[in-house]
């Protein structure tokens, strides 16, 4: 399948919460082999938008769908299934599990040893804690994260959970990654590093959205942005597209009416 | 992402099998070696406590899984155990099977109980799915009553058939509860260590990013609630194969409440050593104080409260000691 037709797309999805519209109508294309970022102001609706793609919450009008097949009524678990996974706003690392054990969660999906396996020591079982365990400690490793394997989360700043939690995303090598705000917490240093992460993950089958208020990151990695305010799209386009446009500079800047 | 081969630092963690189950602690090995030898230096009565130690050991896990993954409190889990009692029961007296042939239903039969009991409750969590455990608790020994034509009523069953002909019935009886609780601690040492037990934690404390990654919190309450039967099936079994004789007495609502009393006490271990303490606190305590006429349950609530207290501030009065002596 090429890039253009393994796209994560929305037709007209709207979400209200009481009497509150948080998304309205939204027509959205995220084409693969495109890193494409999601900017606004906080309430915006960039994470409500990430909750119906990935499941979380059903939109009450619209439909989305990934390379042409509807995901309608799939749930969280099923989506990523199909591949389609995210990071958190707030870091969801389980403090039981060392941080080499919370990555390996991310390539559970990719394996199927049975509950035998769980508890006696079955060959399969343990072939499959080996690959889960060198997958992890790649992605680790790509992030440089490598020291900080078998430490307790609790242990770690925040900055490094942060990164933690993408390692856990990208692991398994999904087709969707969703990104929220993968940049918070972290030092100028940490974030260019994790921008030439994001650009070596660029392929041509992977369809990568990033939630993100750091804007030297968004206009730097990003091929296409759209720009969210009042659960609305106010515009779209590259970079120095988004940059020039002023409804983008009015909600940023502000107008000499506000 | 490198798909290059990338070596994994040792660590504590890296340790398989057996080395995990003892926490690569010398004195858990110690332990099993004395619990192995206790039967040759201590008096017969002792022998049978220490059997019924192990089994309530057993049972104390069962409601400790439930805490460490799933983050849930049960005061009901005699239900399950009742499930594996009766079932070994049942079998050994109707039918003259062996505990070997009849652990297996038993464990079976404890796996499908929690999973029909966690189905309806897949959506309480809290104080919620502990009282609903409650209602379990009190309708086993009506449950039972009222089935005596199968469970013996009031009077209840008596096992007797031995797992090893020939071998002194006392020595199977204890040999047999050790063995099971081995089994299981290092069952879930080995559950800790894989994929399903990694996904569980991340579902107890974040159960929407364990969604995200495929595990269903659904799925997750209901596997738990599934090996918290199971392992609850197997406490029953072995009560019922080192304490004899099995009957509605033996699960009642207190039955039920002091399991989760073993469990805090053990602080919610799931090693052979912490399942002991808690398995001794319901066991052997109650034993050492039958001397003290009326002073028992105020003996025992002060013997409860200093376990707690102790488990609570011993970790920090250490940790500050070693400050202490770091900063002298």
């Amino acid at each position: 399948m090429d890039a253009a037709t393994n796209a994560l797309t929305g037709q007209g999805i709207s979400l209200s919460f009481g009497g509150i519209k948080v998304l309205k109508g939204l027509d959205v294309t995220f084409r693969a082999g495109e890193i494409t970022g999601l900017i606004g102001p906080n309430g915006a609706g960039k994470t409500s938008l990430f909750n119906c793609l990935t499941g979380a919450y059903s939109p009450q009008e619209g439909q989305i769908a990934y390379a042409g097949q509807s995901l309608d009524g799939l749930s969280p678990a099923a989506r990523a299934g199909k591949g389609i996974v995210r990071s958190f706003q707030h870091v969801a690392l389980s403090l039981d599990l060392t941080v080499l054990e919370n990555v390996m969660i991310g390539v559970a999906r990719n394996h199927h040893a049975g509950w035998l396996n769980a508890f006696l020591p079955l060959p399969r079982g343990r072939a499959e804690r080996a690959e889960m365990e060198r997958a992890a400690m790649g992605a680790l490793t790509d992030l440089g994260l490598a020291d900080a394997a078998h430490s307790l989360p609790d242990a770690l700043p925040p900055g490094m959970l942060r990164l933690v939690e993408i390692a856990r995303a990208i692991v398994g090598k999904p087709d969707v990654l969703l990104l929220d705000e993968p940049a918070a917490g972290l030092n100028n240093s940490e974030t260019r590093d994790l921008m030439q992460t994001l650009r070596k993950l660029r392929s041509g089958g992977l369809v990568m959205v990033v939630v993100e208020h750091d804007m030297d990151l968004v206009m730097s990695i990003c091929d296409r942005i759209y720009v969210m305010n009042f659960g609305e799209f106010v515009a779209c386009g590259t970079a120095d597209e988004v940059r020039r446009d002023p409804d983008v500079i009015r909600i940023y800047l502000g107008s000499d009416d506000d | 992402m490198s798909d290059q081969n990338v070596s994994l630092p040792l660590s504590p963690v890296d340790q398989a099998g057996w080395r995990s189950l003892i926490s690569a602690q010398v004195g858990t090995w110690l332990l099993i070696a004395v619990a192995l030898c206790l039967p040759l230096v201590v008096a017969g009565s002792w022998v049978f406590a220490l059997g019924i130690c192990f089994a309530n050991a057993i049972g104390v896990l069962s409601v400790s899984v439930l805490v460490r993954y799933g983050g849930e409190v049960s005061i009901g889990h005699t239900f399950f155990s009742a499930v594996g009692a009766y079932t070994v029961a049942i079998l050994d007296t109707r039918f003259g099977i062996p505990l070997w042939l009849s652990v297996p239903p038993a464990l079976a039969l404890g796996v499908v109980a929690g999973i029909l009991f966690a189905w309806p409750s897949r959506r309480l969590s809290g104080i919620y799915l502990a009282v609903s455990t409650l209602a379990l608790a009190l309708a086993v020994p009506e449950i039972i009553n009222n089935a005596d034509g199968l469970t013996g009523g009031y009077e209840g069953l008596y096992v007797s058939e031995p797992l090893v002909p020939g071998v002194k019935m006392s020595l199977q009886r204890y040999y047999a509860a050790l063995a099971v609780l081995l089994a299981v601690t290092y069952g879930l040492a080995r559950l800790r260590r894989s994929r399903q037990g990694l996904a569980l934690l991340l579902s107890k404390s974040h159960p929407a990013a364990a969604d995200a990654f495929g595990a269903r919190q659904v799925w997750a309450r209901v596997a738990v609630m599934g090996i918290s039967g199971g392992i609850a099936a197997l406490c029953g079994a072995m009560l019922a194969f080192a304490g004899s004789t099995v009957s509605p007495s033996g699960f009642t609502f207190w039955a039920a409440i002091f399991l989760l009393v073993g469990s805090v006490v053990s602080v919610y271990g799931l090693t052979f050593p912490r399942a002991l303490i808690g398995g001794a606190f319901l066991t052997l305590i109650p034993q050492f104080l039958s001397a003290s006429g009326a002073w028992i349950p105020v003996l025992y609530g002060v013997a409860l409260l200093g376990v707690i207290l102790a488990g609570h501030y011993l970790p920090r009065l250490t940790q500050a000691m070693g400050r202490r002596k770091g900063g002298a």
